[in-house]
């Protein structure tokens, strides 16, 4: 693009002394005409197609159906000097001389018509003067989108009030709830058993079944607040951190495995470890937030604490060929950005922030300034292998890094240089053995590392005559121009690094503080900025775990096209009060489940089947199939096989040694374990707002031919033998795997499979019970 | 259609069609799609694009071959390979594939293809995915969710590699559709159906065991069903556990090549890229909506040394399966309404490849101007349609870009690429972004 720049600067310095534009006087009738009949006919048969109004895009922002717009032509300048041909780009494109510019793209216009442009243009390019009523877009009124629901700052909500309510009621919660059921002629459901009750707690707060001593004690303790103590035992276990750490690294698209090409060596499990760790010690979420984006510059913290930059130290990379041109590189990186934009909007803020980087958003008022404000940030920022070292021994560290870094560009330059050196293997072999020697006499070089971040600018520029190199220049951070139409090598102008202004109140700053991270993740929990959507976002995705469904049901779109909240006033204080409670995530949860509405029975009865068959009013709990990573735990439990310990790194999924909780399963993002995929693990290759629970034949072939299932199905066999009592046997199954006896008609249609299917059936048996709705399913 | 189904496989399939997600949106004139993929990127002049002016300036670089991409190159080199006309249409094959040369009124060559970017992975990415970034789903996933499924016992939308593409599963993923619509990918290298599937066969129970043992499995949902009211998820999973159990001897049956006669095996070969099509073939007759058959493992056409010797022992290798594949379609009828697709994710430069060396005949990445060819599902056979410019470099007339392929792709499958959308992170995403026109000129 840029060499076709410099093509058309060089046309029209060798014709500036043609003589003046015709344009200054009023065009003739006869010329005028001329356009009308012959000129305009072929620009709409051969170009309105992605040059009008109706283009959806209009081709490089050039519309070729109003007249003004033909003056002032597209994103790379006027279409046409009025009188000369030569120096018009319009008929440059047409000609098909410039081997970057050719138009239109399918095939070369007959030279027929290839003559008519040029005569319109040496006869001045006459043009009628354009209609009223098709006027530009007009800028967005900020004022009016601010009042959009969930751009609002929080406001404090009066909960609704009733007898009825009142006596069916447990927390604040549920007056919102009967109110929406009231308001719909539904009624609650009445509260499901004791067995029930434990079974869901556990899965929901530690995705585990819950141990037989935790059930009987739950179902014979006679305490009134038996239930707040058994919320409690579960929100302080150890293991309630990891099983809600998987739902935010399905959000920060973790992966264990980054680009083979980055050869790092640092371990990607820290950041989830860290997840864990901030969940079980109830970190407040805007510290979260803040510790996710910009550790390295929240004053004071320890430097274990970067493991937290993970959330962007591990996106995606895509490679960049250093024999291709800038402008193709330029593209990959700004692909990048848009990765890393999209999933800091979606997962904070609910956003779609992504939409604008190629024209302002559609429906959002996000516009391409905001978009490339915060591109800015990030063309600030360089992912790293941060060692895990006082900062003394780290600098000694990365100063090797850096070394190193040289060396290597010099090895790839040397083996891609054209004519190759003569001693070519040799000067190779010469740089490598640098490398390793620095690597070896380099104290602490092997020290742990961490996905992290740091403040360095990104430059993508060319290398000779046919490479292209990346350039980070650390401590320099940079603004970006926007990109038109979001092509790299079309800038526009250049926007300051700043919040989005749809969310800032009164004049709005630009960041200072280096790239802008810290400043970035503060408004995004500031509640004069970003703090209240931020809010909202994170309880209804905490809302959507515990009960199916989100109040808002798309998690991560709290724009003008997702959907509005179920239950407003609800959503509103509860984000309003998870503020107020230090945006404690335990507190969050403990509300949501001790709350009448979240201890109903599911079972779908009465009018609700009819009038509410979503369940969106929330008449009873609704019945939820268990993740993949809580079956395969709950299968490991039962067999004895499970090793609970904490952390560390992870470990193929298919690996029969792999004992340890699904979390600490290998998680490769170019791909994905079988079993993993098959249960709607979602692709790491970008942000997943929910998993979409699938129902396929081909996760039936695993319940009934996977050697993990059949393994299991043994290891339980030998744990409780079938022998020659099977009545007991079958009802000792029934306790183990869900918490409550055999009934009679059970233990008989047992009883008869095992006479038929003989000795080898026993395991067979347990195998069915595995893949059983019933332990599939939570009530 | 179902009269032609193997194994009394028709009644199953009927009973266990699936809804579409949103289409067909139009009569379609393709049912399925075989793809024949030649991961590395052929040649076009070598054979379907003939340029004999590469003769005349062989070894020069006029100027309108300086043209950047991957590597640097050098002057021009011509194909040694002989062109005749065939057939009616008198369509242009070159010597490298006598075979498939009697299917020259069937082939619709289109010389004008160009993508975005000259670096195998992008270019892969958008042609299999539509664009350049790994964050989009593939055109196999986008007809599965467009389309349904014809045999609920088998995926819709199988992968046939002897080995691994590059790039691997991203290739076929289908991103942020329903994860059913992701490829199932099957390395047939070994040809033991019971390798090819994940969990297709219990190694330790019989058929009669394991359905006393799905009879339990039921019996148990049923009573915890009854239990509960009804719902329509624990439903689902009952019916899905059945289909299951027939999954097994279905799919069996359709990647068991020992099925196939002496004689169809030798027609097709018994090398790797031959067994591909016939497995290919197996699958359509069965109601796979789109199978892939990526030629070998890595990238065996990214000839960028002894690209002569290379390329005729590669064409050795697929002329004879591709005519015996279309020999076997066209005999039972079957291509009336299914489309083959033959092509790479990129051509060839005319001008040699320097980074290998001096005095090497290497040809490096060409995006500018490639050819593929369609047949059957509609394609108007014995035409090449567009053209490159006299050195076979970029495509000049009537271009096609990868957009416009699979614009038509779609048209031919019944379904309008502006309307085949998602929703997704705030917008509706569409196989083909916010570009591609459907080629009316390649339709019959």
């Amino acid at each position: 693009m840029s060499r076709a720049r410099i093509v058309s600067a060089v046309v029209i310095a060798a014709t500036t002394w043609a003589p003046l534009s015709a344009a200054a006087k009023p065009p003739s009738a006869k010329n005028l005409e001329f356009f009308e009949r012959r000129g305009r006919p072929l620009l709409v048969r051969r170009c309105y197609k992605c040059h009008s109004k109706k283009s959806k895009p209009i081709e490089g922002g050039l519309r070729l159906d109003r007249s003004t717009a033909i003056r002032r032509g597209g994103d790379s300048g006027p279409a046409i000097v009025e009188g000369r041909p030569n120096a018009s780009r319009l008929i440059e494109a047409v000609r098909y001389t410039n081997a970057k510019l050719q138009m239109p793209p399918r095939s070369k216009l007959p030279p027929a018509e290839i003559a008519i442009l040029v005569e319109w243009v040496r006869l001045g390019a006459a043009l009628p003067r354009d209609r009223a009523g098709d006027k530009p877009q007009s800028v967005r009124d900020m004022k009016t989108a601010r009042e959009f629901w969930s751009f609002q700052p929080l406001q404090p909500v009066t909960a609704p009030r009733s007898t009825r309510a009142d006596s069916w009621a447990r927390g604040r919660i549920d007056h919102f709830i009967h109110a929406g059921l009231k308001q719909h002629d539904l009624a609650p459901s009445a509260e499901a058993d004791r067995r029930t009750l434990v079974r869901r707690l556990s899965f929901d707060l530690l995705g585990l079944p819950p141990t037989s001593g935790q059930v009987d004690r739950f179902i014979t303790d006679t305490r009134p607040d038996a239930y707040e103590h058994l919320v409690d035992v579960f929100l302080a276990s150890p293991h309630h951190g990891e099983h809600w750490a998987r739902g935010w690294l399905d959000l920060a698209r973790y992966s264990d495995t980054t680009a083979s090409w980055l050869k790092s060596t640092a371990g990607a499990w820290r950041y989830r470890d860290w997840v864990v760790e901030a969940i079980n010690s109830d970190l407040p979420f805007d510290e979260f937030v803040r510790r996710q984006l910009a550790a390295d510059q929240v004053p004071g913290l320890p430097i274990e604490q970067r493991r937290a930059l993970g959330f962007l130290g591990l996106s995606p990379t895509y490679w960049k060929e250093p024999r291709l041109a800038p402008g193709l590189i330029k593209v990959v990186v700004a692909e990048e950005w848009e990765e890393r934009i999209d999933t800091i909007g979606r997962t904070f803020l609910g956003l779609t922030l992504a939409c604008a980087r190629c024209h302002d958003h559609k429906f959002d008022p996000v516009n391409q300034a905001d978009y490339y404000a915060l591109a800015g940030v990030l063309a600030s920022t360089r992912l790293f292998d941060q060692p895990l070292l006082p900062a003394d021994r780290a600098n000694v560290v990365r100063d090797a890094d850096r070394r190193i870094d040289k060396l290597e560009r010099a090895v790839t330059q040397v083996s891609l240089r054209i004519p190759a050196p003569g001693d070519k293997q040799q000067q190779i072999a010469r740089l490598k053995a640098r490398i390793e020697q620095i690597k070896k006499s380099t104290p602490d070089f092997d020290a742990p590392r961490t996905h992290s971040l740091e403040d360095a600018s990104l430059f993508v520029l060319a290398d000779g005559q046919d490479m292209t190199r990346l350039e980070y220049r650390l401590g320099e951070v940079r603004d970006l121009a926007i990109h038109q139409r979001g092509n790299p090598s079309s800038l526009g102008p250049v926007v300051p690094r700043r919040f989005l202004e749809v969310l800032s109140q009164g004049k709005i700053r630009p960041f200072r503080n280096g790239s802008g991270r810290l400043e970035l993740a503060n408004a995004l929990v500031d509640s004069r900025q970003g703090g209240s959507l931020t809010a909202r976002v994170i309880v209804n995705r905490i809302w959507r775990e515990h009960f199916g469904h989100g109040l808002v049901t798309t998690p991560s779109n709290f724009g003008f096209q997702g959907e509005r909240p179920s239950h407003p006033e609800l959503l509103e204080d509860l984000a309003g009060r998870f503020i107020d409670n230090g945006w404690s995530l335990k507190w969050l949860h403990r509300e949501l489940v001790l709350s009448a509405t979240y201890r109903q029975a599911s079972r779908s009865a009465g009018p609700g089947r009819t009038i509410d068959p979503d369940n969106r009013w929330l008449g009873r709990m609704n019945r939820r199939r268990l993740s993949i990573e809580a079956w395969r735990d709950a299968m490991l439990t039962a067999s004895g096989e499970l090793d609970m310990a904490l952390g560390g790194p992870a470990r193929t999924v298919d690996n029969p040694k792999h004992r340890r909780r699904t979390l600490y399963s290998t998680i490769n993002r170019r791909e994905l374990d079988t079993m993993l995929r098959l249960y709607d693990f979602p692709s790491p290759t970008g942000h997943s707002p929910k998993r979409v629970r699938t129902i396929t034949p081909l996760q039936q072939l695993f319940v009934l031919n996977s050697p993990f299932i059949i393994r299991q199905s043994a290891l339980i066999a030998s744990r409780i033998p079938g022998g020659p009592r099977p009545r007991i046997a079958v009802d000792r199954l029934h306790r183990l795997l869900f918490d409550r006896t055999a009934g009679p008609g059970e233990i008989q249609t047992a009883v008869e499979f095992l006479a038929a299917a003989g000795p080898r059936g026993w395991p067979q048996y347990i195998q069915v019970l595995l893949g059983s709705n019933e332990f599939v399913f939570v009530d | 259609m179902i009269a032609r189904m193997g194994g009394g496989l028709g009644a199953v399939a009927l009973a266990g069609a699936v809804q579409s997600a949103q289409g067909p949106h139009f009569q379609p004139r393709a049912r399925r799609v075989i793809q024949l993929f030649m991961n590395g990127g052929p040649y076009q002049a070598d054979l379907f694009d003939p340029k004999p002016l590469l003769h005349k300036y062989a070894g020069q670089r006029p100027e309108a071959v300086k043209l950047r991409t991957e590597r640097q190159t050098a002057g021009l080199m011509p194909s040694p390979f002989r062109y005749r006309r065939h057939g009616e249409s008198g369509l242009e094959i070159s010597d490298l594939m006598p075979n498939l040369s009697r299917h020259s009124d069937r082939l619709c060559v289109i010389r004008s293809l160009h993508t975005d970017n000259p670096n195998h992975g992008p270019a892969l990415l958008q042609i299999n995915n539509g664009t350049i970034s790994p964050t989009a789903p593939s055109m196999g996933s986008w007809l599965s969710y467009g389309l349904g499924t014809e045999n609920e016992n088998l995926p819709g939308y199988v992968v046939l590699c002897p080995g691994r593409p590059v790039r691997f599963s991203v290739l076929w993923t289908s991103a942020f559709l329903p994860a059913e619509h992701q490829g199932t990918y099957i390395n047939h290298k070994s040809l033991d159906p019971k390798q090819m599937i994940p969990y297709l066969r219990n190694a330790h129970l019989d058929r009669p065991t394991q359905a006393r043992q799905l009879k339990l499995m039921q019996a148990v949902n049923r009573r915890h069903l009854d239990r509960r009211g009804g719902d329509p998820l624990l439903a689902a999973r009952l019916k899905s556990m059945e289909t299951a159990f027939r999954m097994q001897f279905a799919a069996t049956d359709a990647f068991d090549l020992s099925r196939e006669s002496k004689q169809v095996r030798e027609a097709y070969g018994t090398r790797e890229f031959g067994n591909g099509c016939l497995l290919a073939r197996r699958l359509v007759e069965r109601g796979v909506r789109f199978v892939q058959v990526y030629y070998g493992n890595g990238q065996p056409w990214d000839t960028h040394h002894s690209h002569n010797a290379r390329a005729a022992s590669l064409c050795r290798d697929i002329d004879r399966p591709i005519a015996a594949l279309l020999d076997d379609l066209a005999g039972s009828g079957l291509l009336e309404d299914t489309l083959v697709v033959w092509g790479g994710e990129f051509g060839r430069t005319p001008t040699t490849d320097l980074s290998e060396g001096k005095g090497t005949d290497g040809r490096d990445h060409n995006h500018y101007g490639f050819t593929m060819w369609l047949a059957g599902g509609g394609a108007r056979g014995g035409q090449a349609y567009g053209a490159t410019d006299d050195f076979g470099f970029q495509a000049v007339t009537d271009k096609v870009h990868v957009h416009d392929l699979h614009a038509t792709i779609l048209h031919l499958m019944g379904l309008d690429h502006e309307r085949l959308t998602y929703r997704y992170a705030g917008r509706d995403f569409r196989l083909t972004d916010v570009h591609g026109n459907v080629v009316h000129e390649l339709l019959e």
